[in-house]
């Protein structure tokens, strides 16, 4: 009895000081777990991956996830921020969350001094104007979305670095969202429901997202009906998207995302086995109390 | 006339704005664009209706000395910080503002964020027990996923991730298809009462 007893009953302390060991080993043992990759994300990298680079095209990537969710998502936006300078495909960033800023910067800056420490001449480089730019955030979503079909412009008159958007070469080829490949947006909030609502629905504009685990759930309707192009559904979705990259050359080796995903695995389990002792604890207790 | 001039316009405007999504006439899609300017512009002056009343709220707090009001402080003065290094110092990569966004409120965030892994896992621990069939089912389904959506999950059965995937994608969708159909009624009901004027409750005061 006390043996059963005190599976329902193991200190928090314990468990807390497993959990953290769990969370910091992989981190210090380098280990690989095999992904395997969900439809969706595969989706999402065949779309991007089979887009033409086009003089007068570019995707928009909307950057929306938060500090306290960028362990999930900011590995999502280096993935697609490198897999799409890669493929020479020229990138708009914007913002909708007043957090997101701060991140999207530092995803862009990443990834392009990274990129930029490989070029060989000036068209091998990634160039801020050219090759992407970042008009940050926006106050009013709903119509600010809405107003964007008409004319981005017009939503976003000067960029984050206070530039004429209009005066930039990418947004002399780039007027709304007829010119636009692929919306994909990086959220930790309900901003894609949006997006479908309003730009996909009334302009057709190609949507793919990836999404913090909680919230994916929500998206599969979408994804069933082909509204949305794909998805990325949490860290193992950046991790899906990591590996999909190292597979096809586009890098040499995975990001922070599949660092994190050991660590997840590790904590998944812990709280398996946690919930089976409880369990088994539980249930050994209740038969005695029949007895 | 300070209930009639809110309803009539909003009516007005909101007949408008439904028509025009559907007439992709030049007329129609200028109409369209200005109503999204103003909205723009007024969800920006939201924002200083915010801080108004975040200041007021915590100048308030430290003036009369309520308990904790050096939090209200520390709050009051981080704000008007940030705010005048953006302002003044500017906001690009290389700016302090960047710094401190990156180096000090990141990490807090995310801090905060990471608690929740401790307590979730206590909680799942001491609060998920099969105790009925309902309870088992879930915590089956909940098993099933976890497992399948981990790498470890096709070393334990190669159709582990499949059937994650399909419960998904065929149950969850189905469950989740019927809630978004809910909502999306229950808001144009809620939109065409306000739009008629039936429901007043976003004109403030009493009835």
């Amino acid at each position: 009895m006390k043996f059963f007893q005190s599976l329902t009953r193991i200190d928090r302390r314990l468990i807390y000081l497993i959990l953290t060991v769990l969370v910091i080993l992989p981190f210090f043992l380098k280990f690989h777990l095999p992904q395997n990759i969900m439809p969706q994300t595969k989706r999402l990298y065949d779309f991007i991956d089979g887009l033409v680079p086009q003089e007068n095209k570019a995707a928009l990537v909307s950057i929306d996830y938060t500090p306290q969710t960028m362990p999930e998502c900011h590995p999502m936006a280096i993935s697609i921020l490198t897999h799409c300078f890669k493929k020479r495909i020229p990138i708009i960033g914007i913002s909708f969350d007043p957090q997101a800023p701060g991140l999207a910067i530092e995803a862009f800056n990443t990834v392009v001094i990274r990129l930029n420490a490989c070029a060989t001449t000036k068209n091998d480089s990634i160039i801020y104007g050219r090759d992407y730019i970042y008009l940050g955030w926006k106050s009013g979503r709903i119509a600010a979305l809405m107003e964007m079909g008409e004319k981005i412009s017009n939503v976003f008159p000067r960029d984050y670095y206070n530039n004429n958007t209009d005066s930039l070469p990418l947004m002399q080829r780039i007027k709304n969202y007829r010119d636009i490949s692929i919306a994909i947006i990086l959220a930790a909030a309900d901003y894609p429901q949006e997006w479908l609502m309003y730009a996909q629905a009334r302009y057709g504009l190609k949507l793919g997202t990836g999404l913090t685990a909680v919230m994916a759930p929500k998206y599969y309707p979408f994804l069933q009906t082909g509204q949305l192009s794909g998805m990325m559904s949490g860290m193992k979705g950046a991790a899906e998207y990591e590996n999909l990259l190292l597979k096809s050359g586009h890098t040499t080796e995975t990001g922070k995302a599949e660092t994190g995903m050991n660590s997840q695995t590790l904590v998944h389990l812990l709280i398996i086995m946690l919930i089976i002792i409880g369990n088994i604890g539980y249930f050994f207790l209740q038969q005695k109390k029949e007895h | 006339m300070k209930r009639i001039l809110p309803l009539a316009l909003c009516l007005i405007i909101g007949i408008l704005m439904v028509c025009q999504f559907f007439i992709p006439h030049p007329v129609s899609t200028q109409f369209n664009s200005i109503i999204n300017k103003w909205v723009v512009v007024l969800s920006a002056f939201a924002l200083v209706l915010g801080i108004g009343n975040l200041t007021n709220h915590h100048a308030m707090t430290i003036k009369r000395r309520k308990p904790d009001w050096q939090y209200s402080l520390v709050t009051l003065l981080s704000m008007f910080l940030m705010a005048i290094i953006g302002l003044f110092f500017g906001i690009d990569e290389k700016s302090l503002y960047q710094k401190i966004y990156l180096n000090i409120l990141t990490p807090l965030g995310a801090t905060m964020f990471a608690l929740l892994a401790y307590y979730m896992t206590s909680a799942a621990y001491r609060a998920f027990r099969a105790r009925s069939l309902e309870a088992g089912l879930l915590l089956g389904a909940a098993f099933v996923v976890m497992i399948g959506f981990m790498p470890i999950g096709q070393f334990i059965h190669p159709q582990f991730p499949n059937f994650a995937e399909w419960l998904m994608r065929i149950p969850n969708m189905a469950s989740q298809r019927g809630i978004l159909l809910g909502v999306a009624f229950g808001s144009v009901a809620t939109a065409l009462k306000i739009i008629l004027g039936i429901e007043r409750s976003w004109l403030g005061g009493r009835e």
